[in-house]
């Protein structure tokens, strides 16, 4: 694929419009009809990607509208899953912690929907994000599969199913959402082995992304990653993680991650070149993907987008510099 | 030989009760107040009396206003401020980890008005503390000498532990974990510790491991002044079975013997076995029984399920 120098993206997530959390929360007590909320999604999907292309986004998503959360979505639509109730991560936030009930299988097409009908509103570039089964597992209860791997291996095949209908649709950039890696770095195997699967016979360009956690631990067992591109979080850790990646040869590419989602500082043009000049240390501008740590959603929206478009402004002046 | 069930900690909120605390305190507050005291105790009764319609004896307050695992103890001592959110062992959860700025004092109740307001309820109530732990989990920006961190936090401890007992409590738990991934050192510092914490009170005192077996503590834990030894028998099955082999421990033992970080309910024949194999090692008249770990990692109504299901297969 050849793109232009210093292509921007985003990670997934995007703060969602008020009204559509409003009307989520009618939907949940009944009090309107599947086609109004359907619509509701198109809309704000709609608005999503207006944005996107106004602060400059070169490769997009639709802002993950559809998805409360990173495990359960995807839970909801594969056979085994039964959520049961919330528990919570940190001070008064919870996610629907699924339990893996019984044997997984291929019910509903995950990201094909997602992706089609972004096709219909969008001529840029797509990058489908998907979390990947290992992180899917680690944040599930496991209450069918003997071993963590024979239920992260199983998931990884419906993660393949779904992939192998995804490019067959068209998509062409996918990344797959996997922060649980680190947490566990004496499962790393498990994790290769469960990318391996789900990227078996699928001929797309493959990211993964990384966030929080010790990159230390991971790397540079992560070159190994049957991926093109290793995406990370590194402004949050105000780029110390370089020279982590600076002791063996960075042979992927790298998804850069030069916006600090926990903080609703918006940072300068000036201070977002400065900081995506730091990759450069490691791999040719070529190999460079230009995005935030993570996804946006936490963020109020004004603020997202100021950052989004000081991110692009930034990359499209160095991409000038370079030429 | 009596067994005696018993929870570890925490529990899940009820649903309601979520919700009010998200409205009151947003998502993510530092301490306690502005929560009405009528809101706390209506979900205090619903949890302690799920304990005790699941076959509970000795209960825990559940820890419901606190704002993480352990370490919001530390939120009501003086000399600590709150940083960001760190993973709380290997587990998806997360607390703010406690930054250490100045010396530490006692600044006012720390769980004594809590286990008060339980122990109105349910009169068996087994208070939840720590120390060492809490230590670990922080960051000392102010002592610069580990043994002077941990014996502050133990002389503070002391005095809790006497207010909790002129409040009328019987059974004072320390909740360890971070001693099992400890060195040698570490382990002395806190048998001294937990003896300035133990200084002038009459209770029973447990101390409670878990998230792993408890080999790094042996046999160094066999001095410790305290009654009771929890212990993870769902993690580290085959090894503490084991080390209660190889030691004479003549302390009573809390066994951890139900996962409380799995939905999956165990069988009560795969109790019974567990808690026979444990029967048949030590020769103490009592055995505690209890999930591994709090509760707080499952789903509510997974919580009352486990310990059924753990209170059934003793009977």
């Amino acid at each position: 694929m050849t793109r232009r120098l210093l292509p921007t993206t985003v990670v997934g997530s995007y703060p969602k419009p008020k009204w559509l959390n409003h009307l989520i929360g009618e939907y949940a007590k009944g009090k309107i009809s599947d086609e109004i909320m359907e619509q509701a999604y198109q809309d704000s999907i709609k608005a999503v990607v207006k944005e996107h292309e106004l602060a400059g986004v070169d490769i997009l998503w639709d802002g993950e509208m559809r998805r409360e959360e990173m495990t359960s979505y995807f839970a909801e639509h594969i056979d085994g899953f039964e959520i049961y109730g919330d528990v919570r991560v940190w001070g008064n936030n919870y996610y629907k912690k699924p339990a893996i009930v019984s044997r997984v299988g291929y019910r509903d097409e995950l990201t094909i929907p997602e992706y089609s009908s972004l096709r219909t509103i969008t001529t840029n570039e797509i990058k489908v994000p998907i979390t990947g089964a290992y992180t899917i597992v680690d944040w599930s209860f496991n209450e069918f599969y003997p071993r963590k791997e024979d239920a992260v291996y199983a998931l990884a095949e419906v993660i393949n199913e779904d992939l192998r209908g995804l490019v067959k649709a068209g998509a062409g950039y996918i990344q797959i959402d996997d922060p649980a890696i680190p947490t566990h770095p004496d499962e790393i195997e498990i994790a290769k082995n469960s990318l391996e699967i789900a990227t078996k016979g699928i001929n797309a360009y493959l990211g993964i992304h990384i966030c929080y956690g010790d990159y230390s631990k991971i790397y540079p067992e992560v070159l190994e990653f049957p991926v093109d591109q290793l995406d990370f979080e590194l402004a949050n850790k105000n780029f110390k993680d370089i020279e982590i990646f600076k002791e063996y040869e960075f042979t992927k590419d790298i998804g850069f991650g030069c916006l600090d989602v926990h903080t609703r500082r918006i940072e300068s043009v000036e201070e977002i070149k400065t900081n995506i000049r730091k990759a450069f240390q490691l791999v040719e501008p070529e190999k460079i993907y230009v995005d935030p740590d993570c996804g946006l959603k936490l963020l109020p929206q004004g603020i997202a987008f100021e950052k989004l478009r000081n991110m692009c402004q930034a990359a499209r002046e160095l991409r000038e510099e370079l030429v | 030989m009596e067994i005696i069930p018993t929870t570890i900690g925490s529990y899940p909120r009820p649903d309601w009760f979520k919700e009010y605390l998200k409205r009151v305190e947003g998502l993510q507050k530092e301490g306690m107040n502005e929560i009405e005291k009528g809101e706390y105790k209506k979900a205090l009764a619903e949890i302690l009396n799920e304990q005790k319609n699941a076959g509970i004896k000795l209960l825990t307050d559940g820890q419901l206003v606190w704002q993480n695992m352990l370490c919001h103890l530390c939120t009501r001592i003086k000399g600590f401020e709150m940083s960001g959110l760190i993973r709380y062992f290997d587990n998806n959860t997360y607390y703010l980890m406690p930054r250490a700025t100045t010396k530490l004092e006692r600044r006012g109740d720390i769980i004594a008005e809590e286990f008060r307001l339980a122990h109105e309820i349910q009169p068996e109530i087994k208070a939840v503390i720590s120390c060492f732990t809490l230590v670990e989990l922080s960051k000392d920006e102010f002592y610069k000498n580990k043994k002077e961190f941990i014996m502050d936090m133990a002389k503070i401890m002391n005095q809790e532990v006497r207010k909790l007992v002129e409040n009328g409590a019987e059974y004072i738990q320390i909740d360890e974990p971070s001693l099992l991934y400890a060195g040698k050192e570490d382990l002395e510092i806190t048998r001294e510790a937990i003896e300035v914490i133990h200084r002038g009170v009459e209770a029973k005192f447990f101390l409670a491991t878990y998230f792993r077996d408890a080999e790094a503590i042996f046999p160094e834990i066999l001095d410790f002044p305290v009654d009771v030894l929890g212990l993870d028998f769902v993690e580290g099955y085959e090894k503490n079975l084991e080390l209660l082999r190889e030691y004479r421990v003549t302390k009573e033992i809390q066994a951890g013997i139900v996962d409380g970080r799995n939905t999956k309910i165990e069988g009560r024949d795969d109790i019974k076995e567990r808690i026979n194999a444990i029967l048949g090692i030590i020769d103490s008249d009592v055995l505690y029984v209890s999930p591994n770990t709090g509760l707080e990692f499952l789903p509510y109504q997974k919580a009352s399920e486990k310990l059924r299901t753990m209170c059934d297969s003793v009977i």
